[in-house]
């Protein structure tokens, strides 16, 4: 890919250079037209001025209007009709006028013709200014990556083109430097910020065996990173291609206007016709052109075609920025009716990350027997209980297990050394009948702790509790105060026993739990929801939960760095903070209220100025002046998005 | 199948919509997304398009592909 001029500038320079010819010449004739007009001075012969009008617009219409005018013709031709084809008409019609000047009695327009070009190239230029800017954020994003990497090739050290590196090369990042690709850390630690793919401002800790991710800088010291990733497999590339696709991604509201622009330029071409025979029959032929040029030059099917996408493209590079990932479009109009938000537990009200906090033998069993034996039957599962129990004891030898099971949502069951043991919550005790009676205050307390508790058993004996939790993560309190004072109801859902998720929905102060659900299940939890007549969106981690966040009216995907299905979700968020919940609503809303204000504005001005035209009153030069300006308006509205607090 | 085309030209709002009636047009594409601030148009489509008929599309509404990825 060519970095070196983006298509925006060169539209810009291009749009600059004619706007800058146009008027050197436009002036001249508007001095020319004016000035005898003004003074009522009759210096030139007025075939001798029409011909020096007809020469000096040639140039402004013909040579720096050409493209526009190609284009605008080309569809009489193929009936794809576009802007130009309003302009090109117009124009040439108005310059023609000169011509049959000498012929016949009628008004002269062609000094009005250069002018109205220049100002359309004017307006033209304004308009991709304002639209770079509004896609400033977004091609950052595209000119994040890095261009080259240092990578080890045997034991030398040489720079190669980003493009060149290979899965498993070696590379090395000196501090200050952006890490390549995605890969994982070989060798060396330091921290990395990451501020550019989450929004998160502080730098992570990274060190060996984490994961990092391309395009992010090394704070400070030397790391050694094995490349996992590269070209379009790599995060960086996967958000682009996300945020370019939403780009043209349909918003309801945008139909009918969407509708409109599709028969919009024919329309105007035949209204133009009906304004020219009705003025020619009740008028006279002068002003029946003028008014028909006026018609033609002030119809601008761009403001109505821009209103949306521009604010889309502001909203989503402002949401990029953050971390805020904007999937579908159609989320940003949905988002505004939902009223209650669930989310998921494990990994996104917390850290997702159990910890082992109690161990606690009974009925004679040692701690270290306690252990071993939940040890060697939770090595077997990828459950990440399971993982917080072997990780917490790491032993040198386990028992061997056989006719091992895992009965999902319940626990483990294996035999070791012909004894059957079962390891898991009530529900797995209670169907095969082993009695907790003597050990409920103790589960009950640590489960009011909002510790999940396993139980071991061996037959009908039990040998020992072991609680695991989850730490909160950081914000998740303000976040869901935040959401409680905009009104919104907060419910969670989990696997979790109802105790244990009753005791952390209090600590963060969410309204409601749905308890002991089974991950299958939490999409129709949802559904029951919806069902009641609530808009729902869904928080969750995206890879357990992808049926819950497409079941959601809005599915919000939450994940640290490159751990996330970015595939689903409406909306993504590459921090793992909570407070990204509350920032998508906010800026869903706020660029939803943009594009409802652009629509407004847009159809009011077609519906204001077109009549206005056909009535004869807008002289063709401010026609033009009010085309420029409406598409101009629309686009630095959108702009001013960026002043909201999101 | 996704595929990506970069068009020269698009510059206003009926221009995207141009381009998109055009590819429309093309019985096997099911889905268009195409934004006149990237330039680009996406298409999705069950079975393989050829490069070149996207490109005839983009050419019957008046306009040149730049890239088609």
């Amino acid at each position: 890919m060519n970095h070196s001029e983006s298509p925006e500038l060169k539209e810009t320079r291009t749009w600059k250079k004619r706007l800058l010819y146009s008027w050197i010449i436009t002036i001249p004739v508007m001095v020319l037209m004016y000035l005898p007009m003004l003074f009522d001075l009759k210096i030139l012969d007025p075939k001798i001025h029409s011909v020096i009008l007809l020469v000096l617009s040639f140039p402004v219409i013909f040579i720096i209007g050409f493209s526009t005018l190609k284009s605008g013709f080309r569809g009489f031709f193929s009936f794809y009709f576009n802007m130009d084809s309003l302009i090109a008409l117009g124009t040439v019609v108005a310059y023609t006028t000169g011509i049959l000047n000498f012929f016949f009695p009628i008004q002269n327009y062609s000094g009005i013709s250069a002018m109205i070009m220049a100002i359309f190239v004017t307006g033209k230029y304004i308009e991709s200014k304002a639209r770079g800017k509004a896609g400033q954020e977004i091609r950052k994003l595209l000119e994040l990556g890095a261009k080259e990497a240092r990578v080890l090739r045997g034991k030398e050290e040489i720079t190669i083109p980003i493009s060149e590196i290979k899965i498993g090369d070696i590379m090395i990042v000196k501090p200050g430097e952006k890490i390549p690709t995605d890969g994982i850390i070989t060798k060396g630690e330091s921290s990395v910020d990451e501020s550019m793919i989450t929004g998160e401002s502080i730098p992570v800790d990274k060190t060996k065996g984490s994961n990092v991710i391309g395009a992010t800088i090394n704070q400070d010291g030397i790391l050694y990173v094995k490349a996992t990733k590269i070209g379009a497999d790599t995060f960086l590339s996967h958000i682009i291609e996300l945020v370019e696709e939403a780009q043209g991604s349909k918003i309801p509201i945008q139909k009918l206007a969407d509708k409109i622009t599709n028969i919009f330029v024919p329309s105007v071409l035949g209204l133009a016709a009906l304004t020219f025979a009705g003025w020619a029959i009740f008028g006279n032929v002068s002003s029946a052109i003028g008014n028909a040029i006026s018609v033609l030059v002030i119809s601008c099917p761009c403001a109505l075609g821009l209103a949306t996408p521009i604010a889309l493209t502001v909203g989503s590079g402002m949401g990029a920025k953050r971390g805020i990932l904007i999937r579908k479009g159609e989320a940003i109009q949905t988002m505004k009716n939902v009223k209650v938000v669930i989310f998921d537990k494990t990994g996104t009200i917390t850290k997702g990350k159990p910890e082992v906090t109690d161990i606690i033998p009974l009925e004679k069993t040692s701690e270290k027997e306690l252990i071993l034996i939940a040890s060697s039957l939770e090595k077997l599962s990828e459950h990440p209980l399971s993982k917080a129990i072997v990780n917490h004891a790491p032993l040198k030898k386990y028992e061997k297990v056989s006719k091992f099971k895992i009965l999902r949502g319940k626990g483990i069951e294996g035999t070791i050394k012909e004894k059957k043991y079962f390891i898991g919550n009530k529900k797995l005790m209670a169907e095969n009948k082993i009695s907790l009676n003597n050990y409920f205050n103790q589960i009950e307390k640590l489960e009011s702790e909002g510790k999940t508790t396993m139980i071991l058993a061996e037959s009908k004996k039990v040998l020992g509790l072991i609680a695991v939790a989850d730490s909160l993560k950081e914000d998740s309190k303000n976040a869901i105060k935040a959401l409680h004072r905009r009104g919104y109801f907060t419910i969670m859902i989990t696997g979790d026993n109802e105790k244990t998720a009753k005791a952390i929905a209090k600590k963060i102060g969410i309204k409601k739990v749905i308890a002991e659900v089974l991950p299958e299940d939490k999409s129709d939890k949802v559904k029951e929801i919806q069902e009641k007549g609530a808009f729902v969106s869904f928080v969750g981690d995206g890879i357990n939960d992808a049926p819950a966040l497409k079941q959601a009216n809005v599915g919000i995907a939450m994940g640290s760095g490159s751990d996330i299905a970015i595939e689903s979700g409406d909306i993504v968020l590459t921090k793992s903070s909570l407070r990204g919940v509350v920032q998508s609503i906010n800026l869903s809303k706020a660029t939803f209220g943009k594009i409802k204000q652009n629509l407004f504005w847009a159809f009011a001005y077609n519906v204001l100025m077109v009549p206005l035209a056909v009535a004869g009153i807008v002289h063709p030069v401010f026609a033009e002046i009010a085309m420029a300006l409406s598409s101009i308006t629309v686009v630095s509205n959108a702009n001013l998005l960026r002043r909201k607090k999101i | 199948m996704k595929k990506k085309i970069v068009v020269d030209g698009m510059h206003c709002a009926s221009c995207a919509s141009n381009i998109e009636r055009s590819l429309r047009k093309i019985p096997e594409i099911e889905n268009v997304s195409i934004s006149v601030i990237t330039k680009k148009a996406i298409v999705e489509c069950e079975k393989e398009i050829s490069d070149e008929k996207l490109a005839e599309a983009v050419k019957r509404a008046g306009y040149k592909v730049t890239e088609i990825i």
